[in-house]
């Protein structure tokens, strides 16, 4: 091997000499894994994406989801992914960023969806992430609850729940609580 | 016991390995003063991190006959890395740990050069990390190691054979510890298994599912995350947490306390919340100081192939007596990031579209509704809609041009292929090499220096 | 000031507060500070050893620069302990320092009574005469002595203490003690008081997976004459009555449930490791006892009578799919068993320290409630003086390392750091010291081997060649990284002795750096 390394510090000195080739972007594995998961989505139509940031940046997307069933139709909701260089070793990071009255999103935008974050696993992608955020819309469930008003509403009371989903997607109050309108 | 004294020097013992010959040793060791020489002339190791495992490796490496050395590590010197960090004072505390690491062995070891870079390691350009001839790597995290891996991998070429081309192996040497339990493995890109190969050996770090958090908290992490992850953002919405910021983490801690008392929970400390919040591993120094070791002894060989070496991942555990244990780990066949890639000559003149259409019709890959990627640029993605209208454009336009008129590079592709009738969706990388251009003569001289 | 505190914050989430002091209240001898010794006690200094005495009689050299990061130019003709010691105290200041010029092979010929003052005497690159020497004087002091050597890409460490007794013994993967093979009285009564069949399905799917063990076994149990699941066929059924119980796949606490189930099936009553510590002879407790053979015999009291033959319990439970109040509640349960489980084997030990003649005080309250903690986890281990390891290893053992591949290289080290030894006494110098002796030591050290294998019993049993030419290449060469990673292995040992917490090896540990096939060897 020193032989080698001898030769390569000669090498070294010359193209120091000469000049500095153009700084290349490295892709991690992740984008790599990324780029595939992205090109071969097959969305249902009520869900669009959005690439803030152009078609060079897989790694940060928006989702918006327009349910066409259940409690939430005619809502359109966002979501921010974050997708870090060692996906799918690591979940990808998902915010909702339109404020909703919904059990298992809280108002913050932290949703409960176990394979978000317990029961991520490498084999899954993007598709199922997307598909899982489409369900929790259409059937919301008040027994993994993150947003408890929400969960002892809609357990107690369906049709308080469904009133209450209505006004806050129209823009109102539920509560204390302003939603903005989101339809 | 002497009789006859040799000449004093400071490479006495280092002399019995280097100069001697041996049976146990790898094909090209040369024993003799010229190997120790060259050793110390041309060699240039990097070492990634100057924590507990880089302050030992610089300390070792220097021991070890290699003159010149690199460090980089982007973080200052803290309190809490003294009890192992061995080159760090507490005067030194908030300077950067690479300069001072570099400092405190230039001292104590003449002769020997440390260039220190306080940087991020995603601030070089790539072609700063192919100077060096080793690698080391003394990192804690896994996305560190991947994105070293990905650029001393990004170095390596195949021959017409598909062999890896000698001078295009960069190799790595790669410890980790944790406690008592640690491992050192070799990596040479194109040999043995390169840190995406085998990524599966890193355990995914366990979550807690938010409702949890929120609704049937049972444990003290629990409390602590629930503060971390959900509280926090309640009460100071644009505020970005900074585990680094003693005040955030006292009101976390203090969160926490109010809502494990709430529950009737016991065990929040201040200390779990900083272990739960910046998950901290725990380390000591004898276990950074054995795998350090065992990574210089490693490099060692490389260069010199002075005797056999590790192949090619050592696991130590000193929990219940002492365990070692040295697998041989496989290589990924189909690795993205190491792997040989498919080679495909085309003309110059060839577009996307017809690039793409290629792809169906050749024999190594049988490939259908190919998305395409070149150093991080998209040049066509086939979905979703709104990614493939911004790159429908470039169907259009010749694949060289595309490529910035180099006349080889890689690409990654990414379709549906059919094997056994089966469609398949897999993802590929390829060697694209334009006919006529001097891409084409550069791939027949194989072997080299 | 929390400094200290702040500055051992990683090692103190392994062996917390009194592990750390544990190691301030220990003194550390080290014998020769070459960088194997050097190294061992850079690793205690930075971790807050009480403090150490470095003993070296030479001076530093040229050629010690080259593998000793303690010492530097301006060191050179100076003693080499005093070097080191300086070096050493820069460090940590905490730890008091101090160095005696002298060479330990004469301070054991001269003043074995030095040595009883330490905690520990951890003693580098020691020939065997010295080793065997030494290690008597340690035994009949009761001092730990650790041996640790560097020798080419070859090394070893070995521990040699009468008895050494663990009960923080930390073992990665045990067992939690739910005892739901076995359950006392009141957590059947908490159980019973909990309906399974709840409408309410998150009510259903929060009940603790404990509770719906103890529920079904009872059930099972009444319907089978009182005794739980034994065969393959029956506990596959209990299995499935778990699993008629679910109401939807997504109920975690029932998965939980089946597949923790082999916990209701598993043998009542102390393991096999276990009952040979109470057998011990050592556990008939007279007035030299020590504190661990008193409880032990408290234990093995305790487990006759009121622990119905169960040790006391451990009190802690795992997380689970619960909800919280349930959780809390279980967690009570536990806790109020394991307190009840202290009180008892404390009132024991009080009345077996006050029969032997101790004050019945003399053993704190929390070493008893960590000992019952940690009962199912005891461990000892005794280690054979290293004289008569020499003198009459294992045959049995040793010969079957000398045809077994996997070991065939480490017993050759073992054996060939034996030899050097020997060889080092007939010839005055190491095999392949000097470069001029190299062709006729090769031969010498290669029927050195042998006649050390014949003396051992190994009639006839010969080494690979590579290895003999190997061990004289290496030349007594001391590398700075062989001896940082045999130096950073007893050091590891050292902080597991002193903290008495995981457990040390057992055995000697023989480094191999040619490939890292390293083995623990048990002669």
């Amino acid at each position: 091997m020193i032989k080698l390394f001898k030769v390569k510090e000669k090498q070294r000195e010359l193209a120091e000499n000469a000049s500095g080739g153009a700084p290349i972007k490295k892709q991690t594995a992740g984008e790599l894994r990324l780029h595939k998961d992205i090109s071969e989505l097959n969305l249902p139509k009520s869900c669009a994406m959005h690439f803030p940031n152009g078609k060079d940046d897989l790694m940060n997307f928006e989702v918006s989801i327009r349910p066409d069933e259940g409690y939430y139709m005619g809502g359109t909701f966002l979501f921010s992914f974050q997708v870090s260089p060692i996906y799918p070793h690591e979940a990808p990071k998902v915010k909702c960023k339109t404020k909703v009255y919904h059990p298992n999103i809280d108002l913050e935008g932290n949703v409960c969806l176990n394979i978000l974050r317990e029961d991520w696993k490498p084999v899954l992608n993007i598709n199922t992430v997307i598909y899982g955020l489409y369900h929790l819309f259409t059937e919301p469930n008040y027994e993994d609850p993150l947003n408890h008003d929400a969960a002892a509403v809609l357990r107690e009371n369906p049709k308080l729940f469904e009133s209450n989903v209505r006004r806050a997607m129209a823009g109102g109050y539920v509560g204390q609580i302003f939603f903005p309108r989101c339809m | 016991m002497a009789d006859t004294s040799p000449q004093p020097s400071r490479s006495r013992d280092l002399d019995k390995l280097l100069l001697r010959p041996g049976n146990l040793v790898g094909p090209r060791f040369e024993p003799g003063p010229e190997t120790r020489d060259d050793l110390q002339a041309y060699a240039r190791v990097l070492v990634v991190g100057a924590g507990g495992l880089g302050c030992e490796l610089l300390k070792d490496l220097a021991l070890t006959g290699f003159r010149n050395l690199d460090v980089i590590d982007m973080d200052r010197i803290e309190v809490t890395n003294l009890n192992r960090q061995f080159l760090f004072r507490l005067e030194d505390v908030g300077k950067p740990k690479a300069e001072v690491a570099a400092k405190r062995v230039m001292e104590r070891i003449s002769g020997v050069n440390i260039v220190p870079h306080f940087c991020r390691i995603e601030d070089k350009d790539i072609s700063f990390y192919n100077d060096f001839n080793i690698i080391a790597l003394g990192l804690d995290s896994i996305e560190a190691r991947s994105y070293i891996n990905g650029v001393a991998c990004s170095f390596l070429e195949y021959d017409s054979y598909n062999n890896p081309r000698e001078e295009t192996i960069k190799p790595m040497v790669d410890g980790g510890t944790e406690g008592f339990k640690g491992h050192a493995r070799v990596i040479l890109p194109g040999i043995t298994p390169c840190f995406e190969c085998t990524i599966w050996l890193f355990p995914p770090q366990v979550k807690f599912p938010l409702c949890t958090l929120a609704e049937t908290p049972r444990t003290a992490a629990h409390c602590i995350e629930y503060a971390h992850l959900i509280k926090w953002n309640e009460v100071h919405g644009g505020t970005a947490f900074d585990p680094d910021d003693p005040e955030h983490m006292k009101w976390v801690y203090n969160e926490a306390l109010k809502r494990a008392e709430l529950f009737g929970i016991p065990g929040v400390t201040y200390s779990l919340t900083q272990g739960v919040v910046k998950n901290i591993i725990p380390a000591i120094a004898s276990t950074n100081a054995i795998i350090s070791a065992a990574c210089a002894l490693e490099t060692l060989k490389i260069a010199t192939e002075c005797s056999k070496t590790l192949s090619n991942y050592l696991s130590y555990n000193g929990t219940q007596g002492v365990h070692t244990k040295v697998t041989e780990f496989e290589r990924d066949k189909d690795c993205l990031v190491c792997g040989p890639g498919v080679l495909i000559e085309v003309e110059p003149s060839v577009t996307l579209q017809k690039f793409i259409y290629l792809l169906e019709e050749h024999p190594k890959l049988w490939l259908s509704r190919a998305s395409v990627s070149h150093q991080g640029k998209n040049l066509y993605l086939q979905a979703p809609t709104v990614l493939e209208e911004m790159t429908r454009s470039n169907l259009s336009q010749t694949l060289f041009n595309l490529m910035g008129k180099v006349t080889r590079d890689i690409v990654h592709v990414n379709g549906t292929a059919t094997k056994n009738d089966q469609k398949i969706s897999c993802m590929r990388k390829l060697l694209v090499v334009f006919k006529g251009t001097d891409g084409v003569a550069d791939m027949d001289t194989a072997g080299g220096a | 000031m929390a400094e200290p505190k702040v500055k051992y914050d990683r090692q103190l989430r392994i062996w917390g507060e009194q592990g750390q002091a544990a190691l301030e209240k220990s003194s550390i001898c080290l014998l020769n500070s070459g960088p194997t010794g050097s190294e061992t006690l850079k690793n205690l200094v930075l971790g807050g050893i009480g403090s150490i005495t470095v003993v070296d009689g030479s001076k530093v050299e040229e050629g010690d620069l080259g593998n000793n990061f303690m010492v530097d130019e301006s060191s050179i003709g100076q003693s080499k302990a005093k070097c080191v010691c300086s070096f050493l105290q820069e460090l940590n200041d905490a730890v008091k320092a101090k160095f005696i010029e002298e060479y330990p092979e004469e301070l054991i010929e001269t003043n074995p009574s030095f040595f009883s003052q330490f905690t520990l005497v951890v003693a580098t690159q020691l020939v065997e005469d010295s080793m065997i020497k030494l290690d008597r004087i340690c035994r009949e002091a009761n001092v730990i002595l650790i041996f640790a050597r560097s020798y080419g890409l070859a090394g070893f460490v070995r521990i040699s203490f009468k008895e050494h007794t663990v009960i923080e013994s930390k073992p990665e993967h045990f067992l939690d003690d739910l005892r739901l093979n076995n359950p006392w009285p009141e957590l059947k009564s908490l159980a019973e008081g909990i309906e399974l069949n709840v409408q309410d399905p998150v009510a259903h799917k929060h009940i603790p997976y404990v509770i719906i063990l103890v529920k079904v076994a009872d059930e099972w149990a009444k319907s089978h004459g009182g005794a739980l699941p034994s065969t393959r066929e029956e506990k596959r059924e209990f299995k499935e009555l778990i699993k008629a119980r679910m109401r939807g796949q997504d109920e975690d606490n029932y998965k939980e449930a089946i597949e923790a189930s082999f916990k209701v099936f598993s043998p009542q009553g102390i393991s096999s490791d276990l009952q040979q510590i109470v057998n011990d002879s050592s556990a008939e407790v007279d007035s030299n006892s020590s504190d661990f053979w008193v409880l032990v015999a408290a234990l093995k009291e305790f487990i006759a009578n009121e622990g119905g033959g169960e040790t006391p319990l451990e009190g802690s439970i795992p997380d689970m799919t619960s909800s919280t109040e349930q959780y809390v509640n279980l967690q009570n349960i536990y806790q109020k068993k394991a307190e009840a489980d202290i009180v008892a084997i404390e009132r024991r030990v009080r009345s077996i320290l006050k029969k032997i003649g101790r004050d019945s005080n003399s053993i704190p309250r929390t070493t008893i409630k960590s000992f019952c903690k940690n009962s199912r986890k005891l461990k000892i281990c005794r280690f054979r003086l290293i004289e008569d390891e020499f003198n009459s290893p294992n045959l049995p053992e040793l010969q079957k390392y000398l045809t077994d591949e996997d070991f065939s290289t480490a017993v050759g080290i073992y054996i060939l750091l034996r030899a050097v030894d020997r060889f080092a006494a007939n010839y005055n110098s190491f095999p392949g010291q000097y470069e001029s002796a190299m062709e006729e030591d090769i031969p010498r050290l290669k029927s050195t081997a042998s006649g050390l294998l014949n003396d051992l019993g190994c009639n006839g049993a010969t080494l690979a060649e590579d290895l003999i030419n190997e061990m004289c290449r290496f030349g007594a060469a001391e590398l700075h990284a062989v001896a940082a990673l045999v130096g950073g292995i007893a050091s590891q040992e050292i902080i597991k002795l002193i903290t008495r917490q995981f457990v040390p090896m057992s055995g000697t540990f023989i480094f191999n750096g040619i490939d890292h096939k390293s083995q623990l060897l048990s002669l």
